[in-house]
């Protein structure tokens, strides 16, 4: 009994932060989602709303329309930077001189912080003195600039390759230790019953990278689904707003315009479906023993 | 209900404003009495460069001239969108500085309208020099809130090598742009700020003027997709089409034109004055002395139309010191200081009068005659407390349609359904008629 309330005790300090920083900002938030409030409007006041935000929500096109970006994003970038970055780890997991380097080497982009990742690729990408447009334009590949910003399908390209080449190194980090943790003989023995090594890539290596790929899984989509700096550097969310993203959208919302109640309550469902997403991953990862999760 | 939460929400702040002055007061009481007994005002907006050096020497000059006054200059964002962001969130929590804000003049009714700026009746300004448009984007319900600080306004510059004259119509400038292209001219056409931001709106407000349409109806109604606006938005789309206007345009603001345009690579380019003394600069502009400025063309059933733009000075209504920042805010808007403004700084002043003095024709990179020529045509944007939303639908519509993404037609349809019902949803047309006094001046 004592004990109990000493562990109470010493936990205190951590729950109250956690109530401070975590909960309460949250609670804020959802308050503030009842209400219309309008920072620009003081007019209209603050008047309760219940649900009407949330209303507002449902049948706003805008509001689809990026929650549409934003997983045709995250699906198209993940997926390469996974196949990019498994074939990175199966590189880098052989035993070849500077090994140390190439691995520091590979990790480079994702050192950089990708607002400063975002400008490099909008300088390459802009059309007409932009590095890429000069370099198609002297191999004969295009005759004329490519508008690389300014059309709806097109811009996604920079966005997504801006992305895989910033974060396909974490990818291929994470890949790299679930691959050591791999055992040797596993290999040896197939290979001693003759199996290929496409077999043996299909048969060994990916069912036991599984929790690794999970792990990578879990943290890219996460990541994808707030993407927002990019986005703003690079193209603001447009042309119109064809690649603008449920972060931006809300940033937007909120601090652009101000309207701090519709704002909040698209602020609540982008953590719900975030919230949702990492619950239905732990669930998934609940099929994997803890201990190779660890891996 | 809304009365009842704006009264409560003042109530509660008069009593943590209260709580905040005994704090306050008690631990003015610990220091020393303070040797500067001045009142001090301070005043935020641009605060770089040439503008910067400018607002300082009259600041100083104004504190000899009033001693029991110190001025402070406030370095805010240079970026409109960032220092209209920062003004509302400090003007919701009641901050009685900055005493002086600069304002664009889109955002006087809204500020207004919100009962953060101070009605400057009581002060009985003359009003009769400043143009009549700049003094219209001033007023809410008839009443004065700002005074015109300086102006800025939408213009064609042309290359005088490439042609005898401007073009006076649209046909006229799209033959121009054909034949310079056919003779080899300059690699790009037209060039114009077509990026998604507020920039892109003053560029179709002047297509739009051109074909008599207009953004909002003498009754607020949004009639932006009547059809004068939807042949002016076709214009501009069939331009880009043609090659005439690069697609590139449609992601530059106002530098990455002039780039263009000064590195000689286009035929016209649509932008502001600043422009005109940046590129007569032989040491960095390859068309100095080869360009002229112009209004932009018009077209059949409309008038030539250049967006009026420009910087106004408005009191905070949370200000300790009302008739202090009156004296400051007169000073400024003087006709001496407009005029040494636009010779160090190049802005173009919103006086009349001034554009007959020789000092002025002097001190302006362009001269008083093209200058006057544009500002005959200029045209406000709508005054409304609601035009930064009301230009956001639009950008993004406007931006669609110029990206290919959708037409003309039914973009500027969309735009105007969604702008009218933000109309209604935010009742701003009761509020034109409703508040008139009362409600505009905050509880102190």
């Amino acid at each position: 009994m004592k004990e109990e309330r000493t562990a109470w005790v010493l936990l205190a300090p951590a729950l109250g932060s956690i109530l401070l920083v975590a909960m309460f900002p949250l609670g804020w938030t959802m308050w503030e989602s009842l209400h219309q409030h309008d920072l620009r409007m003081p007019w209209l006041g603050r008047p309760f709303v219940g649900l009407a935000n949330y209303a507002t929500v449902a049948t706003d096109a805008r509001f689809w329309e990026a929650i549409g970006h934003t997983a045709f994003f995250a699906v198209v970038s993940i997926a390469l930077e996974l196949a990019l970055g498994l074939v990175l780890a199966l590189a880098m997991n052989r035993t070849f001189r500077a090994r140390g380097i190439v691995r520091a080497a590979v990790l480079l982009p994702w050192a950089i912080p990708t607002v400063v990742a975002a400008l490099l690729s909008r300088f390459m990408f802009e059309s007409p003195w932009g590095v890429i447009d000069v370099l198609l334009m002297r191999t004969g590949v295009a005759h004329q600039p490519v508008v690389w910003l300014a059309g709806s399908h097109i811009a996604w390209v920079p966005l997504i390759l801006a992305d895989v080449w910033k974060t396909t190194p974490f990818v291929a980090l994470l890949l790299l230790a679930g691959l050591q943790n791999i055992d040797r003989e596993l290999y040896e023995a197939a290979a001693i019953d003759g199996a290929s090594a496409w077999w043996q890539l299909r048969r060994i290596t990916l069912p036991l990278l599984k929790p690794a790929i999970v792990v990578a899984l879990i943290f890219r989509t996460l990541d994808a689904f707030r993407v927002f700096d990019l986005v703003y550097v690079l193209t603001g969310g447009g042309p119109g707003t064809s690649t603008e993203p449920i972060a931006l959208y809300t940033f937007n919302t909120l601090l652009q315009n101000l309207e701090f109640g519709y704002g909040a309550a698209l602020s609540v469902v982008v953590f719900a479906a975030t919230f949702g997403l990492a619950m239905l991953y732990i669930r998934w990862m609940g099929g994997v023993s803890p201990g190779e999760v660890a891996a | 209900m809304v009365h009842d939460v704006r009264h409560r929400t003042r109530h509660v702040i008069r009593i943590v404003r209260g709580i905040t002055l005994v704090a306050v007061a008690a631990l003015a009481g610990c220091r020393p009495a303070r040797a500067d007994d001045r009142v001090t005002l301070t005043l935020a907006g641009s605060a770089l460069g040439a503008e910067g050096a400018v607002v300082t020497a009259q600041a100083a000059r104004f504190e000899r001239l009033d001693p029991s006054v110190r001025v402070v200059i406030q370095r805010t964002p240079d970026d409109a969108s960032q220092r209209h962001q920062l003004f509302v969130q400090w003007l919701n929590a009641h901050v009685g500085q900055p005493d002086i804000l600069q304002l664009d003049v889109v955002w006087t009714s809204e500020f207004a309208a919100a009962g953060w700026i101070l009605p400057l009746t009581r002060w009985h300004t003359d009003t009769h020099d400043f143009f009549p448009g700049v003094v219209a984007g001033d007023e809410w319900n008839g009443v004065l809130y700002a005074l015109p600080w300086w102006t800025d306004i939408g213009m064609l510059y042309w290359r005088t090598d490439l042609m005898p004259r401007p073009p006076a119509t649209m046909d006229e400038m799209t033959d121009a742009l054909r034949r310079a292209r056919s003779a080899g001219g300059p690699r790009d056409g037209l060039v114009w700020q077509g990026a998604r931001y507020e920039g892109l709106v003053t560029v179709f407000l002047e297509f739009l003027g051109a074909y008599g349409g207009r953004i909002m109806d003498d009754s607020g109604r949004v009639v932006v997709d009547a059809p004068q606006a939807v042949a002016a938005l076709t214009r501009m789309r069939d331009l880009l089409r043609e090659g005439l206007v690069p697609r590139d345009a449609m992601t530059w603001h106002e530098e990455e034109s002039r780039f263009d345009f000064q590195n000689g690579d286009a035929v016209f380019m649509r932008n502001w004055p600043y422009a005109y003394a940046l590129m007569s600069d032989s040491g960095a502009s390859r068309v100095a002395g080869r360009f002229g400025a112009a209004p932009m063309p018009s077209a059949p059933g409309g008038t030539p139309t250049a967006t009026l733009g420009g910087q106004q000075l408005a009191i905070n209504a949370y200000t300790e010191h009302p008739d202090a920042a009156y004296r400051l805010i007169a000073y400024l808007t003087a006709p001496a200081q407009e005029l040494e403004r636009a010779r160090v700084a190049g802005t173009l002043p919103p006086r009349r009068s001034l554009y007959d003095e020789p000092a002025l024709d002097s001190a302006l990179p362009m001269g008083v005659t093209v200058a006057r020529q544009v500002l005959e045509h200029a045209t406000p944007r709508p005054v409304t407390p609601i035009y930064s939303q009301l230009s956001d639908l639009l950008q993004i519509q406007l931006h669609r349609a110029l990206t290919g993404q959708t037409d003309p037609a039914s973009a500027l349809h969309t735009a105007a359904a969604g702008m009218n019902a933000l109309v209604e949803r935010t009742h701003v047309r009761e509020l034109a008629h409703a508040q008139h006094s009362d409600a505009s001046i905050p509880a102190r």
